[in-house]
């Protein structure tokens, strides 16, 4: 025994190891730990059968043009008969008429029958895309004027004009459309992959980091310090030989070590579902793969920096959770603003707009071209499907909601960067003051 | 040897527990027999007298039964319930602690928003501002069942800090045994934490409402033909706030007998309500699906709401009534966890 | 809630060395307030080798003054020295130190096994380490036949060998008891004082509360008292006791024949008074304990007195402190 002394400081990592290990059994031992746990997956799982229903669903296809209707009653389509030349609106006028006759197309035939041709890969200002399918456009019998109604020189194509916006980083694209151009694209195929990047986008932002996020360090990261010492036994743990600021950062770490196990579970079981359910020409969407990753990691680092709060909060003052309420209230409102106006100085002051923004960013590098995707599904053919005039497309208008771009106007490698890295900081710059509040605490 | 009749002198072994009536009463000897105060290992016969024969005494034993008259159910009743209400203002009765008291006043002062622009519109006496700010069916669903900011930073706060330790506390802290030793039934503990935790909540959402619909009638001088047109509806608010009471009342206790900790009822009940708001706004948004809206306490709420006071529903995927049955359940579910909760507590530190 | 920041920076975990030739515990004028309450006031003390007890009633300051060792309170005034470290400001010291803290609340889902294995840990023991001697320790404390249990299930006696067992398990020089006999059972009095009276013949510097003095006195003679967040006494019990020379002691016996006794203890030159509370026991004034206690037995059995009971009736914690604070008897 007399070598101890001598020995006895032999790294802080045996502390460490000591404290994490202890939180983890202790968090094992407590009922409200399998609750809250059990719960987030409950409502996440809701949420992925909820998701694993509407992919599953076919979108209704809407016929955009209106030629697949028989106007006439003469059992041919308006299409078919345009094509051949025949008067839609007129019962004695059809194909049939023809010598030798012309079987009627079926009507299904005129239906989602011009889908999109675009590029989504065009930047602005300026791109021209778009083919017509089946061909209404390039008709022999319309004038050259009418082929090329938005003046480009160009017949038959679609002209997009990007309109950088003063206020903010991001812009709107201008559809200019010639008529009969990619006018009746395929409703579910664009709906079930608007709908199943929104909804990763969505569960991401809203489901893992503002959910998950800040929930599960409310309930578990608040009484790390606060419960120890309201409960006495926090002696055991300052009676020994460890500064204070280690046992803060300690029991943040076992906090981690059952918390960031969970969240990276979640995310890879809604990887996978997203994955092999989302809509790809291979059996698995792996490039999705980018922005679960994201997901996972701005959870992973939103739940550090909310646990290294609400622990402080809770070394700071008995009702640290009243204090951790009004925040968590706030927190909610950045989110839906990072969600509506990502580039607001305001969120530079959160916790959730900065991550958020990782997620933004890890959109930006896996789907490059989601703003043209927006605005081709909010176009969307612009037939006379929608009601109002609004032609949109199912899930366009979900999409825009969910998707938005980093808000500091860098690249999406630099947004990730910095992002990650502001929110590092925060995590220390909490662990530090944190620590000095425990420090400075007097316990009786 | 046994003849001896010296023999017969010898005092009996000394018996520690027996203590002579003639002794001092200094209460040590008592203690120790009682407590074992000391360690236990000294011989205790030290302190005691020797016995000798007819020495032994027995203390008369009356015990007096208590003749008193015992107040009505309801006097007692209103005792526990005073405790809770008078706590919020004054010292002496159950703490609320600082803080929470604080938010309460800030959200009373919060809540009376409408009542303020009322009164300058009345004031200003312009219609443009006072058709929008003044009583109307919108208006007044606003008031009891806006989401943003009232049911998201208002009402489930306040009733998610009030529900936090009202049972909870009593487990911790033992002091559910100085109610249960009290003649009170198990049923009365909770109707009166309930009722005491409702009244709370109905004095910011309820009492603020009618400061509302008054200030109406007194600044723009409305006559009896405008009361008779709009009391209806304002009962209907009136009537969807008892319902929102209720509800997040009966939730929040709930989860307040399952937990002996002061904080999860609060959070739990928080994160039931904006949480599953979230989630079903995730499904309706994304899928058009908005079946989800059932699970949430807030829009089912809303929903009914939207019915009874009569405002455009803007749930249209279901009828209101589908709504009604899941509070029912969520209430039904939520009091029987209370009840059985209670019923089985025992009285014990936890 | 102002974060101090005179305190250094994090442990020294490797750099820290005791001082030499300091004692274990140094406090100077060191006092505690809370507003315009003392809770301690102006106490100097220095304490090295040995078992100590510090007697108080509730209230005294004895926590506070235990909290202020540990680095829990900051002492208002004066200054603390671990070793010769402040251990507010570095928690370092404690590396020699065992503490066995008063509050009752333990981890109950932990074995004791696991709560002293783990608690060693945190002193810089490995795993396999921390093992071995939270084995020992708890066959120190007689608790390893249950040292797989878990600690919910223990009786008050053994959760308080359990405590020290913590305590014990960083070998430590210095080791702080707040309150280790409260509401044990006799077994686990006899047991727990066992076990402080062997780690003070370790040589070990050990300090016990309580405000119990019999207590106390079967464990050591050396005492602090303290009273009101004052340091009243400090030394032997007895050696205290001698230096209240002036006050008047009562020694009170049980016989059945009082007067027959008092005839002959009268001749004692140091008594002054005798009194008959009552016809069963007589109550002998004097300036001289020692005295009396010297004679009294050869009188008795020279007389062939029946003596059923001596007692000091004012040999308690509450009368010493009464005379210190010059209140006179109870």
């Amino acid at each position: 025994m007399a070598t101890k002394p001598d020995s006895v400081y032999r790294g802080m990592d045996r502390k460490a190891a000591a404290i994490v290990e202890f939180t983890l059994r202790q968090y094992r031992t407590k009922n409200s730990t399998w609750v809250v746990l059990g719960v987030g997956f409950t409502a996440l799982a809701l949420i992925f059968m909820i998701y694993i229903a509407a992919m599953t669903d076919v979108v209704e296809a809407v016929d955009n043009d209106g030629d697949s209707y028989d106007y006439d009653n003469d059992g041919y389509p308006t299409g078919q008969e345009v094509r051949l030349g025949t008067d839609p609106f007129d019962g004695s006028s059809h194909p049939g008429l023809f010598d030798p006759p012309v079987v009627p197309d079926p009507a299904s035939m005129y239906v989602n029958e011009d889908g999109f041709d675009w590029d989504l890969s065009a930047s602005g200002p300026t791109a021209t895309m778009g083919f017509d399918d089946d061909g209404d456009c390039l008709d022999e019998n319309r004038t050259a004027s009418q082929k090329d109604q938005n003046d480009n020189g160009i017949p038959c194509d679609i002209l997009l004009v990007y309109y950088q916006s003063v206020l903010t980083s991001g812009g709107d694209w201008e559809v200019l459309a010639d008529n009969g151009v990619d006018e009746d694209p395929d409703e579910n195929e664009y709906a079930q992959e608007a709908i199943h990047v929104a909804f990763v986008l969505s569960i991401g932002k809203l489901g893992f980091v503002l959910l998950l996020g800040i929930f599960l360090p409310l309930f578990m990261a608040t009484g790390l310090i606060r419960d120890e010492m309201s409960s006495g036994t926090m002696h055991f743990l300052i009676a020994k030989p460890i500064s204070r600021t280690e046992i803060f950062l300690y029991r943040v770490l076992g906090y981690l070590g059952i918390v960031w196990p969970y969240i990276i579970a979640l995310g890879l079981l809604g990887a996978l579902i997203t994955g092999f359910l989302g809509p790809s020409d291979g059996f698995f969407r792996f490039q999705d793969l980018g922005v679960w990753l994201s997901i996972i990691f701005a959870t992973m680092l939103a739940t550090l920096v909310y646990g290294m709060l609400f622990n402080a909060l809770g070394v700071l003052w008995k009702y640290g959770i009243i204090l951790a309420i009004p925040f968590a209230a706030w927190e909610l409102g950045m989110a839906l603003l990072s969600m509506g106006a990502p580039e607001t100085t305001l969120l530079r002051f959160s916790v959730i707009g900065w991550a958020l923004m990782i997620i933004d960013s890890a959109a930006m590098f896996v789907w490059p071209n989601l703003d043209l995707f927006i605005a081709m599904g909010n176009w969307g053919g612009n037939g006379d499907g929608g009601w109002l005039g609004d032609s949109s497309l199912e899930g366009s208008n979900a999409l825009a909601f969910a998707a938005s771009k980093p808000g500091l106007g860098l690249s999406a490698f630099w947004s990730l960067t910095v992002s990650s890295l502001v929110l590092l900081f925060q995590a220390v710059m909490l662990w530090f003051i944190g620590g000095a509040l425990f420090k400075g605490k007097e316990i009786q | 040897m046994s003849e001896n009749p010296a023999a017969n002198h010898r005092p009996p072994p000394p018996n520690s527990e027996e203590f002579a009536a003639e002794s001092p009463v200094t209460g040590k000897g008592r203690m120790e027999a009682a407590w074992g105060s000391t360690e236990g290992d000294e011989d205790i016969t030290v302190q005691a007298s020797a016995p000798q024969r007819g020495d032994g005494h027995i203390f008369q034993q009356i015990y007096k039964p208590w003749d008193g008259q015992l107040n009505p159910r309801w006097m007692r009743n209103w005792s526990i319930l005073r405790h809770h209400l008078l706590g919020i203002f004054k010292k002496g009765h159950r703490p609320w602690g600082v803080p929470i008291r604080l938010f309460l006043l800030i959200v009373f002062i919060a809540s009376l928003s409408d009542v303020g622009l009322t009164i300058i519109s009345g004031l200003i006496g312009d219609s443009g501002l006072h058709s929008m700010w003044g009583i109307s069916r919108d208006n007044l669903y606003a008031h009891v069942l806006g989401f943003l900011p009232r049911n998201m930073l208002y009402y489930p706060v306040v009733a998610a800090l009030l529900v936090g330790g009202v049972i909870s506390e009593d487990r911790q802290h033992g002091t559910s045994a100085l109610y249960f030793s009290r003649p009170i039934t198990r049923f009365d503990y909770i109707a009166m934490k309930f009722i005491s935790v409702a009244m709370i909540q109905a004095l910011i959402i309820l009492v603020t409402l009618a400061l509302y619909y008054f200030a109406e009638i007194a600044t723009m001088g409305r006559g009896w033909a405008w009361i008779i047109d709009t009391f209806p509806m304002f009962l209907a608010a009136m009537g969807s706030g008892i319902l929102l009471i209720f509800t997040y009342t009966s939730i929040g206790l709930a989860l307040s007998s399952v937990s002996s900790g002061k904080f999860f009822p609060g959070i739990a009940l928080l994160s039931i309500i904006l949480g599953t708001k979230t989630l079903a706004f995730i499904a309706s948004n994304l899928f058009d699906r908005e079946i989800l809206y059932l699970i949430s306490p807030y829009d089912c709420l809303a929903h009914v709401g939207q019915a009874i006071i009569g405002v455009e529903p803007t749930y249209d995927q279901y009828s209101w009534t589908w709504s009604l049955a899941m509070l029912v359940a969520m209430n039904g579910l939520a009091l029987y966890v209370l009840s059985s909760r209670v019923s089985s507590m025992e009285v014990t530190r936890e | 809630m102002i974060p101090d920041f005179d305190q250094q920076g994090k442990a020294e975990t490797t750099a820290w060395q005791p001082e030499v030739n300091v004692p274990a515990i140094l406090l100077e004028n060191v006092s505690k307030s809370y507003g315009r309450i003392f809770a301690l006031s102006n106490i100097t003390l220095a304490l090295n080798g040995g078992v100590t007890g510090i007697l108080g009633m509730n209230g005294a300051g004895k926590s506070t003054l235990f909290n202020i060792l540990m680095g829990k309170l900051k002492p208002s005034q004066g200054s603390v020295k671990l070793f010769g470290t402040d251990p507010w400001k570095n928690p370092a010291p404690y590396v020699r130190v065992g503490y066995v803290p008063e509050h009752e609340k333990m981890y109950d889902w932990m074995t004791s096994y696991e709560f002293v294995s783990t608690f060693a840990r945190l002193n810089g023991l490995t795993r396999a380490e921390a093992g071995v001697e939270a084995e020992r320790v708890l066959e120190f404390v007689g608790l390893s036949d249950v040292a797989h249990k878990k600690i919910g299930q223990y009786s008050k006696g053994m959760r308080q060998r359990a405590k020290i067992a913590h305590a014990l398990v960083n070998d430590p020089e210095l080791i702080i008891l707040d309150e280790p006999l409260q509401g044990c059972d006799p077994l686990a009095r006899t047991t727990i004082m066992n076990v402080i009276r062997e780690l003070g013949r370790q040589g070990r510097t050990v300090l016990v509360s309580s405000h119990i003095l019999q207590e106390i006195e079967r464990i050591t003679e050396q005492i602090v008292i303290l009273h009101h967040g004052r340091l009243l006494a400090l030394g032997n019990l007895h050696a205290i006791r001698e230096r209240l020379d002036q006050i008047p002691h009562r020694i009170s016996i049980q016989t059945p024949t009082p007067k027959q006794l008092a005839k002959d203890v009268i001749d004692i030159d140091e008594v002054y008074g005798i009194s008959f509370p009552d016809g069963q026991n007589i109550s002998i004034q004097t300036h001289n304990l020692a005295a009396i206690h010297s004679q009294l037995p050869r009188i008795i059995v020279e007389n062939g007195h029946t003596v059923t009971a001596i007692d000091n009736p004012d040999d308690d914690l509450a009368s010493i402190l009464g005379y210190l604070t010059g209140g006179g008897g109870k």
